[in-house]
C-alpha cells in the first residue's frame, strides 16, 4: 500500500506538474517553426523530382502503402502534399484551427516519408521523435494559448498546470527512452563488441570514406578526417564510451532541475549528433530542434522578445 | 479530458511504445530503434566505390528485341541517393538496414509470435523480381512488349582493407574486387506481374 502511494506521487509529480499553459503554447510554436525547416530538409529529395515525369513504382512499398494499395509514386501530389504540409504547419504555429492542422501534418508526414521511404525500400527514422511530439501536442490544449484560437475561446480558466505539464513530460520521457533504446537494440543485436574500437563505428567511418573512391595509394578522395579516424582504434574506442554513456545516461536528464546542468548536456548531444553527421553522415543533425521540450520557453521567450522587439519598433520619423 | 482518462492515455501509450521495443516493432511511427545496431565482427572492412559517371548513366538494360540502353534516375524519376541504392545493393539482392535489422538475433520469443522457424527470415525478398517490376512498371512495359526489359546489369569496385592494417595506420595495402550483377527476366514471373509487389 504504502509502495503503491509513493508511486502515486511520483507519478503525479513528475506527469502533471512542472509548465504552465503558456509553457505549451509557446512550445508548439517554437516546435511548429523548427518542423518548417525540418520538413523541407526531410523531403527535399522528393521535391527534386519531375512533377509530371514518370510515376516509379515503389520496389519496397512501406507498410502503410502495401495495407492502402499504394503501389506507386504520383509526382504531382508530393508537391501538392508538401504546400498543404507547409500550410498545416503555419496554422498550427500560430494555433489557427489547431487540432485540425495537426491532424493535417501527421497525414501529409505519413504521405511524404511513405513515397520517400518507398523508393528503395530504405525506412528513415528521422521523423519518429516529431511524430511523437505530434501526437502529444494532438491530444494536449496546446491550442488554447498563444493562439488564435485562444481568442476565440473565452476560457477564462486557462490551461492548467496539470493538463499543459503532461504532454511535455511525456515528450521528454519519449526523446530520453529513445537513446535509451537505441543502446538496447545495439546490445540485443550484435553485443557490447558494437561499442569496441574495431567495431560497429569503426566499420561506419570507414564505409562512409571510402564509399566515394580511393587513389592508387589507397587515399580516399572525400571525408580524410573519417578515414583517419578509423585508424586510430584507441580513440574511436573513446568514441564508443562516450556514445554509450551519453545514450544510457539520457533518462536521467528528467531528474536534472538546474537548468545550466540541463543546458550543457543538451549541446553534448547536439554536438554528437553534428560529430556523427560530419564523420559517419548519419543524417540527424536537425533533431537537435525537439530539445527545446526539455526547457520552459516562457523566460527564454521572454529574453528573445525583449531583445528582438526594439528592432521591429518603429522609429519616430523626423516630420513628427 | 480528465486527469483519469490522461492517466490511462499515458499507461497505454507506454506500453504501446514499450511493447514496440520489446517485441522489435519497427513500422512508423513506433520502432525499437534498431539503427546502425548490425554489425558482425570480421578481419577485414569493405564498401562499394560509387563511381558516379557510371551511376548518373544508369542500369544497362537488354530489351526483349535485342536493343541495349540505360535507365537513370531521370527515367524513373526517383532521387539520386535512392537510385544508388538500386544500382550498387538492390540488384545484388542485398537487404537495406531494416531488414538486416529485422532478420539479426531475433531470439526465441520474437520468433515465435511471428510465426519463425530456426533459420527462416523475418523479412525475406526477390529483390531481382521486383528490379524487373518496378523498371518496366515505371516505364510501362509490358511482358509481351518487344521493349520489356528482360536483363539488368550493374557493376562495382569494392576496396577490401584488412583491419589489422589500418590499426597499424597503414592504408595502402587494399585489395579492389569488382563486382558484377547480372540479372534476367524469369518467364514464370508472369504469373505475378498483374498482383504485383501486395
Amino acid at each position: 500500500m504504502g509502495f503503491c502511494k509513493s508511486a502515486s506521487r511520483i507519478w503525479n509529480q513528475f506527469f502533471f506538474t512542472g509548465f504552465s499553459g503558456e509553457s505549451l503554447g509557446l512550445l508548439r510554436m517554437y516546435i511548429g517553426v523548427g518542423l518548417l525547416f525540418f520538413h523541407t530538409y526531410q523531403f527535399a529529395t522528393v521535391l527534386s523530382l519531375n512533377p509530371i515525369g514518370a510515376m516509379y513504382y515503389f520496389i519496397e512499398p512501406i507498410w502503410y502503402f502495401k495495407l492502402l494499395g499504394i503501389q506507386y509514386h504520383v509526382p504531382a501530389l508530393s508537391f501538392v502534399m508538401y504546400a498543404i504540409l507547409m500550410g498545416a504547419t503555419i496554422a498550427m504555429i500560430s494555433g489557427k484551427n489547431t487540432r485540425t492542422s495537426i491532424v493535417v501534418i501527421i497525414l501529409c508526414i505519413f504521405y511524404l516519408k511513405g513515397v520517400r521511404d518507398s523508393f528503395s525500400g530504405d525506412v528513415h527514422h528521422r521523423y519518429i521523435i516529431p511524430m511523437q511530439i505530434l501526437f502529444l501536442f494532438l491530444l494536449s490544449k496546446c491550442g488554447e494559448v498563444h493562439s488564435r484560437d485562444a481568442r476565440q475561446l473565452h476560457n477564462p480558466g486557462g490551461v492548467q498546470e496539470w493538463e499543459a505539464s503532461w504532454p511535455i513530460k511525456t515528450m521528454q520521457l519519449y526523446v530520453a527512452l529513445f537513446y535509451f533504446w537505441s543502446v538496447i537494440a545495439k546490445v540485443r543485436v550484435s553485443g557490447w563488441v558494437w561499442f569496441a574500437g574495431e567495431g560497429r563505428i569503426q566499420e561506419v567511418l570507414i564505409h562512409r570514406s571510402i564509399r566515394w573512391g580511393v587513389n592508387e595509394k589507397g587515399e580516399v578522395l572525400k571525408n580524410a578526417l573519417s578515414f583517419e579516424l578509423a585508424q586510430h582504434p584507441e580513440l574511436i574506442q573513446l568514441f564508443g564510451i562516450l556514445v554509450l554513456a551519453f545514450e544510457l545516461g539520457f533518462p536521467l536528464i528528467l531528474l536534472i532541475k538546474s537548468v545550466k546542468l540541463r543546458l550543457a548536456f543538451i549541446m553534448g548531444v547536439t554536438m554528437f549528433h553534428i560529430a556523427t553527421f560530419v564523420l559517419m553522415d548519419v543524417n540527424f543533425l536537425l533533431i537537435p530542434f525537439v530539445y527545446l521540450i526539455f526547457f520552459d520557453l516562457v523566460p527564454i521567450h521572454a529574453w528573445l522578445k525583449a531583445r528582438a522587439w526594439p528592432l521591429f519598433r518603429r522609429r519616430p520619423s523626423i516630420a513628427s | 479530458m480528465n486527469r483519469r482518462m490522461v492517466n490511462i492515455i499515458l499507461v497505454l501509450y507506454l506500453i504501446v511504445v514499450w511493447a514496440a521495443v520489446i517485441f522489435r516493432i519497427d513500422r512508423f511511427p513506433i520502432t525499437w530503434v534498431p539503427m546502425y545496431s548490425v554489425y558482425h565482427p570480421s578481419e577485414t572492412i569493405s564498401q562499394s566505390i560509387k563511381d558516379k559517371a557510371a551511376m548518373w548513366k544508369g542500369l544497362r538494360v537488354t530489351h526483349r528485341d535485342g536493343s541495349i540502353s540505360y535507365v537513370s534516375y531521370k527515367d524513373l524519376n526517383i532521387p539520386k541517393p535512392n537510385f544508388r541504392r538500386l544500382y550498387y545493393s538492390r540488384i545484388y539482392g542485398h537487404d537495406p538496414p531494416k531488414h538486416k535489422q529485422g532478420n539479426t538475433s531475433l531470439g526465441s520469443v520474437n520468433r515465435w509470435i511471428r510465426g519463425l522457424d530456426e533459420n527462416e527470415r523475418n523479412f525475406s525478398v526477390d529483390w531481382e523480381w521486383r528490379m524487373f517490376w518496378t523498371l518496366n512498371k515505371t516505364l510501362q512495359f509490358e511482358p509481351a512488349d518487344p521493349k520489356f526489359i528482360t536483363r539488368i546489369e550493374s557493376s562495382k569496385q569494392r576496396p577490401v582493407y584488412r583491419k589489422a592494417d589500418l590499426a597499424k595506420g597503414d592504408a595502402s595495402k587494399v585489395e579492389i574486387q569488382t563486382h558484377q550483377a547480372v540479372i534476367d527476366w524469369q518467364d514464370q514471373w508472369v504469373k505475378r506481374w498483374n498482383h504485383g509487389l501486395l
